[in-house]
């Protein structure tokens, strides 16, 4: 409604003019000097950060700008080092395609090359050099269950689409706890393969950096701290930041086998370079199916991170489904070659692991068929160093997307569903990098010593959701279930023989720990989803009854004084404007100050009533929440607290005052029933009080 | 001429940065008082309160960005969203009444048959302010 008399009107939201409530959109009509001329002053909180957009406020990014010079420090160093906000609708064009998809969810396959054959070698090389025969086969089967596995995870894309993987399987389809036990699996391995990545990397530097060796726990660490700045400048952002290495990676590797190939099949094969520190030729275990059975099961520690793609089809550009297939076959055959590649050469050429993991097995391989020294040799140890930096990556793409998956569903705290300023979840970030580092320091940086814990989550989580995928056919019975199900049926076959073949041989070297683990955080997580729903079930609004919101009785307000001062009377005022039943309480710590005080109080013009409550021990908190409790019993309205607070211009002067006020705020956090208002008193500047609205 | 309060009217044109600048440069020699305004012009079908949303916004983020741009010369520029018929009146009546002794227009350089156009609020700003008016033309775009 329009005030033609040019009086202040709030009419943008088609307010009555009775309508107290405030409102930030205002209009004037002024009159002009000419006869009708007219004009509407338009008042919206400009320099506020909010901006009126169709009957709505919309916060702008002025809103998120930090005060004082702290503050603005603070702003600019994490605009440095994350980049600028972006809002929401930008998510669209922070998905990624086939080709930078790959770098980021398919890097930890892709990186798995650099380390599975010399897995499969240490194991094999405790039974005499002779048994390094048997990597080639050994490789062989990894690849054909990793075939299976990408076959299988395709039509986990297909049957999923909105991302969730193992856990989003396994939870429609065999129930909430087998969810929950994928998902705790796949956590445990996201972590371990940021843990397990950082350690290759760093290992791969040692290898032509051997002084880094000694310190490869507090490179490691460094390592996780520069992927943790990385992944919270988005997905986008680190995809692009990690795309070149990876294909570089690949570019290098496959340069070195064709340049290995090539001399072999030329009549001139590389000499073998020996370890720094081998193993004895005559081994120190037999060759029994066991050993064999566990080189096997370290050698599929290539086969993780294939679950990165079916977790993350959410990343991908439209269409979804096929970006993300196309990425997970590219990374599958990208994949088997450089490992099938290097484990052939590897043995044709007849290098040796090291004991002492002081030179990996590639570098060695790449030093016999290039030369020591040379730069193409620099070249694929500092890919191969990036690569395992960037698999360690894809823990950073999983584990927070999945938290969140988990915390929308409430099985996770909430913290791991808020999205941070540039569109990452900030918060699983940060936990993951947290827990990588804890465990990279309890393993002293070895990968040798993280590989048995690694793998085990992986194949839980593809039993699960291939068994769940089986059921899922079965019941939708959808065209071709049957050649579904069969493809399925044999990948949990192949997936559950692994994995009970990796928890056997791997069990007493480590395992054991994940095996104890996965179900004492499934059980954490069905805990914390209790607690959600304990807490739903006592706030949801049920009935149309509860719907109305209810007109309360004034309650009692308790205003505790400990002097009568301007903040004191503030609080009263306030105290007054709530409820007409006012009590002022006072806690004296002795008779004289407490006579004293009554005294100054009977000065008072108001009509407030005064307790006054003697504390010959001197405590002023006890002595009130009693009071409070004693008030409360002998009055059925509802009691609120108002505290007036003094608050000083500096942080620093925050010490100097005892914050009595604070302490009796955190006493009346968990009373029940009780309403607890803080009357803050701003001081301005020395010798000057203002109080601040 | 020392003003001590400066009227610049803000038209979201390439013209406006230029002009900001220019009058950050008068009004902190004169330490004078800036207000920038922006006019909606509401069509007669319409009335004269009617809420246009892309106009507002527009108007809005205009007065944000002459406040950042302000901001940076150092210039405490006071913004004002208006809607009236007729931008000049408006224009003219806000500097009467907020007691302004300078009004700022600016023109990007436009021609209309061979010739630099003015512009139809420009020009009713010169010949109905009572104050003193400093109209900037942009130069001619090479």
């Amino acid at each position: 409604m329009i005030d033609d008399e040019g009086k202040d009107d709030s009419t943008g939201s088609g307010k009555e003019k009775d309508d107290q409530s405030p409102s930030l959109d205002k209009r004037v009509t002024q009159p002009g000097r000419h006869v009708g001329d007219r004009y509407v002053r338009i008042v919206r909180p400009t320099g506020s950060g909010l901006r009126g957009h169709g009957g709505r406020w919309v916060a702008t990014e002025e809103t998120m700008e930090r005060t004082g010079r702290i503050g603005r420090a603070w702003d600019s160093a994490l605009r440095f080092l994350i980049g600028q906000r972006l809002e929401t609708e930008a998510e669209g064009e922070e998905r990624v395609g086939v080709a930078t998809g790959l770098p980021i969810l398919a890097s930890d396959n892709i990186s798995s090359s650099a380390y599975a054959t010399e897995e499969a070698m240490r194991v094999l090389a405790l039974a005499g050099t002779a048994a390094l025969a048997l990597t080639m086969p050994i490789a062989i089967a990894v690849v054909f269950v990793l075939a299976i596995v990408i076959l299988s995870e395709s039509r986990v894309i297909r049957a999923y689409p909105n991302g969730g993987g193992s856990y989003l399987v396994a939870r429609e389809n065999h129930g909430v706890i087998a969810g929950l036990v994928a998902a705790s699996a796949l956590l445990i391995d996201y972590v371990l393969t940021v843990a397990v990545s950082t350690a290759a990397g760093v290992a791969a530097i040692s290898s032509f950096v051997p002084e880094l060796h000694d310190y490869r726990v507090v490179a490691g660490l460094v390592l996780i701290a520069v992927l943790v700045i990385g992944n919270l400048r988005g997905v986008r952002e680190a995809g692009l930041l990690f795309a070149a290495p990876t294909y570089a990676y690949m570019i290098a590797m496959y340069g070195l086998v064709a340049f290995g190939l090539f001399r072999i099949m030329t009549g001139d094969p590389p000499a073998p370079v020996a370890p720094p520190n081998p193993f004895p030729p005559d081994g120190t275990a037999p060759l029994t199916l066991l050993l064999v059975l566990r080189a096997f099961a370290s050698g599929s520690v290539g086969l993780t991170g294939s679950e990165a793609v079916a977790n993350g089809v959410p990343s991908f550009r439209r269409p979804e489904t096929t970006n993300a297939i196309k990425t997970l076959v590219l990374m599958g055959t990208i994949f088997a070659t450089i490992f099938l590649a290097i484990t052939w050469l590897s043995t044709t050429i007849g290098i040796q692991p090291d004991i002492r993991e002081q030179e990996t097995v590639n570098s060695m391989m790449t030093k016999a068929i290039v030369g020591a020294g040379t730069p193409f040799y620099y070249i694929v140890q500092v890919t191969t160093a990036i690569i395992l930096l960037l698999a360690a990556n894809t823990g950073f793409t999983g584990f927070p997307r999945l938290a969140s998956v988990l915390a929308n569903d409430r099985f996770m705290p909430r913290h791991f569903a808020d999205v941070g300023s540039r569109l990452a979840f900030n918060f699983g970030i940060v936990v993951l990098a947290l827990l990588a580092c804890v465990i990279l320091a309890a393993f002293d940086g070895s990968v040798t010593n993280l590989v048995p814990l690694y793998t085990i989550g992986v194949f839980l989580a593809f039993t699960l959701s291939q068994s769940g995928l089986v059921r899922r056919w079965r019941r939708l019975r959808n065209p071709g279930w049957r050649f579904s199900i069969a493809i399925n049926a044999f990948g949990t076959v192949v997936t559950g023989t692994v994995l009970l073949v990796v928890a056997y041989t791997k069990f007493e070297h480590g395992a054991w720990m994940v095996l104890v683990l996965i179900p004492l955080i499934s059980a954490l997580l069905y805990g914390i989803h209790r607690h959600y729903q304990t807490v739903h079930d006592a706030l949801v609004l049920s009935g149309p009854d509860q719907h109305k919101v209810q007109t309360l009785p004034a309650p009692v307000v308790i205003v505790p004084i400990a002097r009568l001062d301007r903040a004191a009377l503030q609080a009263l005022a306030f105290a007054r404007s709530v409820s007409p039943i006012v009590k002022a309480v006072h806690v004296s710590t002795s008779k004289t100050s407490a006579e004293e005080f009554r005294k100054r109080w009977a000065q008072l013009d108001t009509d407030i009533k005064l307790d006054v409550v003697e504390s010959p021990y001197r405590s002023l908190v006890a002595p009130l929440l009693k009071y409070i409790d004693a008030m409360d019993k002998s009055d059925d309205r509802p009691i609120t607290v108002v505290l007036s607070e003094f608050v000083p211009h500096h942080w620093w002067e925050w010490l100097l005052h005892s914050q009595t006020a604070f302490r009796l705020k955190a006493a009346l956090l968990f009373r029940p029933n009780t309403i607890v208002i803080d009357v803050p008193y701003h001081f301005e500047e020395p010798g000057h009080h203002t109080r601040r609205k | 001429m020392q003003p001590k309060r400066v009227l610049v009217a803000l038209a979201g044109t390439s013209a406006d940065p230029d002009m900001l600048r220019l009058v950050a440069a008068i009004a902190k020699s004169a330490k004078a008082e800036v207000i920038g305004i922006h006019v909606i012009e509401v069509r007669w079908n319409l009335p004269l309160d009617a809420v246009m949303e892309p106009e507002l916004d527009r108007g809005e983020e205009l007065l944000a960005s002459a406040k950042k741009l302000a901001d940076q010369t150092g210039l405490d520029l006071e913004t004002e969203l208006l809607q009236a018929r007729d931008a000049a009146a408006a224009i003219v009546d806000t500097a009467v009444e907020r007691k302004c002794d300078l009004i700022v227009v600016a023109m990007p350089f436009r021609k209309r048959l061979g010739r630099v156009y003015v512009g139809r609020t420009v020009q009713n700003v010169y010949v109905n302010a009572p104050c003193a008016v400093l109209a900037y033309r942009q130069e001619e775009t090479r």
